[in-house]
């Protein structure tokens, strides 16, 4: 499998993953009416590309991009899950960057970023502050 | 008292309570996104500060969801979840400056008890043992997730002001009536 998408909706993110160049991205908001069935497809193709990396020698890095502007509790749990599967891959060798984007006004988003990047042990989480001149 | 009278009567005394909207009924999920839709709009309208709109519609989320997913009174299909509707009262308001959502609906008199529990445990911690706890539930498995009090609970008392009140009354039958407000 070299991608992986899903386009963005008024209620689920846009998820792209590139698995050949290792560049995945998930945008938007995300409070989708079942979030188990949302994401369950994401977790299982993440979960098959890290299960190929795996048996790498020496794993190319691995980017996840994240620009979310809401997202739910359900939600939030599956953010944290797919951050655990990489935390395992980065434990096992393979170089792993997430890059939290937020809006600087966005407090809500900022008080996440730091929460989930608290976690990550092994993956270098990076929290990005979105140049306000873009918006 | 004409008809007009009648429900003028409840529309002055709602506008009293500060009610920006209030719904009863059977509430899906489509409902949620169009309330939640109008809500944030007129949010904007009024020039709410964008960090308030997003705590009381994460607020607002997360209630009408309980709501769907724990109501007592519902009418469910035989393969239960895409039709599911599921029975409740949604009101959002200003009260002395302050946004404030509350829903209420029925709960099973056993659930009631045990949310009740959870709750005043939630209401007595302070903002960094709520988000503490929050970063507890973030973590653990889903198997796990039925102890304690649900992430969704947590990610209220969170994104509110100050203590979320609530509340539990006996309704005929096997059922209680729960009520839970939250302030921004």
């Amino acid at each position: 499998m070299d991608t992986f998408s899903r386009p963005q909706t008024e209620r689920s993110p846009l998820i792209d993953f590139d698995f050949a160049n290792r560049r995945l991205r998930i945008e938007g908001e995300s409070y989708p009416e079942d979030a188990a069935s949302f994401f369950g497809p994401v977790f299982k193709s993440l979960a098959a590309f890290l299960a190929e990396v795996s048996a790498e020698t020496r794993p190319a890095p691995i980017l996840l991009d994240l620009r979310m502007s809401y997202f739910n509790s359900s939600s939030a749990k599956a953010l944290m899950n797919l951050f655990q599967m990489l935390e395992e891959a980065a434990r096992c060798g393979t170089p792993v960057d997430i890059n939290w984007n937020y809006d600087p006004d966005d407090e809500t988003m900022q008080e996440f970023g730091e929460d989930f990047g608290e976690d990550m042990e092994c993956v270098r989480f990076n929290l990005c502050v979105l140049d306000a001149h873009v918006f | 008292m004409s008809l007009a009278e009648e429900y003028l009567d409840s529309y002055q005394r709602m506008v009293a309570q500060g009610v920006i909207f209030s719904f009863v009924g059977y509430v899906s999920d489509g409902i949620l996104f169009s309330l939640g839709e109008a809500l944030k709009q007129k949010m904007r309208l009024d020039a709410t500060d964008t960090n308030v709109t997003k705590r009381v519609f994460s607020i607002f989320v997360e209630q009408v969801q309980n709501i769907i997913r724990y109501s007592a009174e519902r009418l469910e299909d035989e393969r239960g979840s895409p039709s599911e509707l599921s029975s409740g009262m949604i009101i959002v308001g200003r009260e002395q400056g302050h946004f404030f959502v509350l829903c209420g609906n029925r709960v099973l008199r056993e659930e009631g008890a045990t949310l009740m529990r959870r709750l005043s445990e939630l209401a007595a911690m302070d903002r960094d043992s709520i988000k503490s706890y929050y970063r507890e539930k973030l973590r653990e498995p889903a198997e796990a997730a039925s102890r304690g009090a649900s992430i969704g609970l947590i990610e209220i008392a969170r994104r509110s002001s100050r203590p979320i009140e609530f509340g539990l009354t006996p309704f005929p039958g096997e059922h209680d009536f729960f009520c839970l407000k939250a302030f921004i």
